[in-house]
């Protein structure tokens, strides 16, 4: 197959840039302006009420290191790190599990495969409300039943290490039909050839999965890899603002300085929106964020990448 | 295609018939719109924003009154300061009793106190204090409260004290709670929700400022006083309460709701919350069990000084013409008329800010009916008149609440009274230092 200029779909250059003009137009819009002038914010004392915009160089960048507002934002740094990789550790082989069990052929499948993804279509608000309700302390279903059968009401909302436990539950459990949705295309792609030669050499199972399965599956989850950490990072949000606030407070030491479920995103938004709305210092926590997300894409794209296996 | 082009037609010509009629419609009416921002997302409260809106409409044919509702507090301000950036401020906005310094600083607003002249000797001394800044009137009062002692008298009596008996002090309660646990009443415990806005009554109830310079009142606040004995008093208090078992809440902070259902459950003896919520709370308990009402219990060995108003007050923000900002006075004294008050208090349970309402409602006997209701009166209106009790006023004051309810979450886990305040003290300093540095 020749690939010369004859033969391309497009030609001119200024064609190819015609059609990509509607999605530069949006990330112009929505993404860049906002992230360069979030980059520009950070570097002005500046408060969304009074209106005041004071150029201060790097302090607010210093504050988030040195001195009392730094222990807060270096643990939230590390506990939206925390979350974020717990959410792919445990959510993913979850979703492989799951979608491979959807994927069997038996009556009913497509009814199963619906409940499995109807989470995901769930808002973020709706999903922690219906996590608090059922784990609340006093009066929620998990503690009157575990109550009635084993005399115990455990503190999910209050005590710091099963606080943690909820939001990854809660935020696995909100993600999985994503997940599985993407499993299950990869699933149904994956060619009968190879598995067929696996029968005839007399593999198991296990060794079918791990030694066929799972390799041919490894593009979709170096993509789910990457799109559950930026769920992580960003969209675990609105779960946490409902069902914890960003709170408890964590065990004395290293975790006590800020809400143990506190994460850098919830913090931008509670140091910009809540209180006094210091923008410019929730600018510079955001700038922080978008390049730890640079350096993770980076080590993704160059480390990562080379292992996928890629079909054809 | 033809089909898709006919019906296109169609869809036009039915939006232009549509709106021309508005058009019209606004074109007969040539009054001028004024527009009031409040938070009351509820079906109750804004309804009855809205009916005394309407009635004012009907009264008068110059003026007609907009409300919206605008989501929480914060958002209604910070919405109200960015309509006012584009030119297009609300006329009056609904401010919550912490934002008032901010709302202050804003600089959007105007003090009520320069657009007309009227009467404040009727309002409640200690709700205007709270909206007098730099001794003016900043704003009218509207939807007050303070907090109470909600009382489960049903397991006070199993615990064998009088059925009235109302705890005065912090180690009252601890030993009402102790003597009910040893007997094995289920649920001895006290169940507030973990809000800073009990730690400013509790300070403010010994007399106590919570920030310096007169609390903010002489001059622009420049330090918080956390670390202060009245301060680790109360922090002892939910110390003692937490160790001894004697304390339980959702585990979420400001939950509200969560904290009362747990004391509506009959799963708590004493609750503390807002006397705003004696109408709801009544109404879920519904005779599950006898509940009693008494003022909020204070630290040991102190005068009791009384309780901050909270709630919220209405502003006029100022970059309108003056027959509007007139109008608007105009409209803000209607809704808080004494007549109004005293249908706004029997909906909601807030304060009626009047004076003349608590007499109509005395003459109507609305306080024979149930005795829960006049404990409020009685704790606002004994209430002394000082800088404590007029609150503190800061830019970081909400900042200022979450922080002292983090370290009171660490006291309540176990950790150092004094240690939690002392590094709730810098870190609320510090928030303050960064905001007064905008000035």
């Amino acid at each position: 197959m020749s690939n010369n200029n004859e033969n391309a779909v497009f030609t001119g250059g200024w064609k190819i840039l015609l059609f990509i003009l509607p999605t530069i137009l949006i990330l112009v819009v929505f993404l860049y302006f906002p992230a360069w002038h979030s980059i520009v914010l950070s570097f002005f004392r500046s408060n969304l009420f009074l209106g005041t915009r004071k150029f201060i160089g790097f302090e607010n960048f210093r504050n988030l290191f040195i001195g009392p507002l730094a222990p807060a934002f270096i643990q939230s740094l590390f506990q939206t790190i925390f979350l974020s990789l717990f959410i792919v550790i445990i959510g993913l082989p979850i979703s492989v599990f799951l979608a491979i069990l959807a994927n069997k052929k038996i009556r009913g499948a497509k009814v199963y495969r619906m409940l499995l993804i109807w989470p995901f279509a769930l808002s973020p608000a709706v999903a922690g409300t219906i996590f608090l309700f059922i784990f609340n302390p006093e009066v929620g279903i998990i503690n009157t039943l575990l109550d009635s059968l084993f005399s115990i009401k455990p503190r999910w909302l209050d005590s710091p290490i099963l606080a943690v436990i909820l939001v990854i539950f809660a935020a696995v459990w909100k993600n999985l039909g994503y997940n599985i949705v993407f499993y299950l295309a990869a699933l149904q792609n994956i060619p009968s050839e190879p598995l067929e030669a696996a029968d005839i050499d007399g593999a198991g199972p296990f060794r079918k999965f791990f030694n066929i399965v799972l390799p041919l599956l490894s593009p979709t989850t170096f993509f789910l890899l990457f799109t559950n950490l930026s769920y992580g990072f960003f969209e675990t949000f609105g779960l946490i603002d409902i069902l914890t606030s960003g709170g408890p407070v964590g065990p004395p030491g290293f975790l006590d300085h800020s809400g143990i479920t506190t994460t850098i995103m919830y913090k931008v938004f509670e140091d910009g929106f809540g209180g006094s709305s210091n923008m410019g210092f929730a600018a510079a926590e955001g700038v922080i964020l978008l390049i730890m997300v640079g350096i993770f894409a980076y080590f993704q794209f160059s480390h990562l990448g080379k292992r996928v296996h890629y079909q054809g | 295609m033809r089909k898709i082009f006919l019906s296109v037609m169609f869809v036009l010509a039915v939006t232009v018939a549509v709106f021309a009629g508005g058009v019209q419609e606004t074109n007969v009416k040539e009054a001028t719109q004024i527009y009031f921002w409040h938070a009351f997302s509820d079906a109750p409260r804004s309804g009855w924003i809205q009916d005394r809106a309407d009635e004012f409409n009907a009264s008068q044919d110059d003026f007609r009154i907009i409300v919206e509702a605008k989501g929480s507090y914060r958002d209604t301000l910070q919405a109200a300061v960015l309509a006012d950036k584009q030119g297009d401020a609300p006329h009056i906005v609904q401010v919550f009793e912490v934002g008032s310094q901010l709302a202050f600083d804003t600089g959007i607003f105007k003090p009520i106190a320069e657009i007309g002249s009227f009467d404040t000797s009727d309002y409640i001394k200690p709700v205007l204090n709270y909206y007098t800044i730099n001794g003016k009137v900043n704003s009218i009062p509207f939807n007050s409260s303070s907090p109470v002692l909600y009382i489960n008298r049903d397991k006070m009596v199993e615990a064998g004290f009088d059925a009235n008996y109302v705890p005065a002090t912090f180690s009252d309660v601890i030993k009402v709670l102790e003597v009910a646990k040893a007997k094995g009443v289920l649920g001895a415990k006290y169940s507030m929700n973990l809000h800073g806005w009990f730690y400013e009554q509790w300070m403010a109830e010994q007399g106590a400022m919570m920030v310096n310079n007169g609390n903010g009142r002489d001059d622009r606040a420049t330090e918080t006083l956390l670390d202060s004995s009245p301060s680790v008093k109360i922090g002892n208090f939910m110390s003692e309460l937490a160790k001894k078992d004697l304390y339980t809440y959702t585990g979420k902070l400001e939950d509200w709701g969560g904290s009362d259902a747990i004391f509506q459950e009959g799963k708590a003896m004493m609750h503390v919350t807002s006397t705003a919520d004696l109408g709801n709370i009544s109404s879920a308990v519904n005779g599950k069990f006898n509940l009693g009402a008494g003022f909020l219990p204070i630290a040991d060995g102190v005068e009791r000084n009384g309780t901050v108003i909270g709630g919220a007050s209405v502003w006029v923000a100022k970059n309108h013409p003056d027959n509007e900002l007139t109008a608007s006075c105009d409209f803000i004294l209607y809704m808080t008329n004494t007549k109004n008050m005293v249908s706004w208090h029997k909906l909601t349970g807030y304060y009626p800010v009047r004076t003349s309402s608590i007499k109509v409602l005395t003459a109507e006997g609305w306080f024979d009916s149930d005795v829960n209701q006049i404990v409020a009166f009685d704790q606002l209106l004994a209430t002394k008149t000082n800088k404590a009790t007029a609150g503190a006023i800061a830019g970081t004051l909400l900042e200022n609440r979450s922080i002292i309810e983090m370290a009171f979450q660490k006291i309540i886990q176990g950790g150092d009274v004094k240690a939690a305040l002392s590094e709730a003290k810098i870190l609320s300093d510090a928030k303050l230092a960064e905001y007064n540095a905008n000035f």
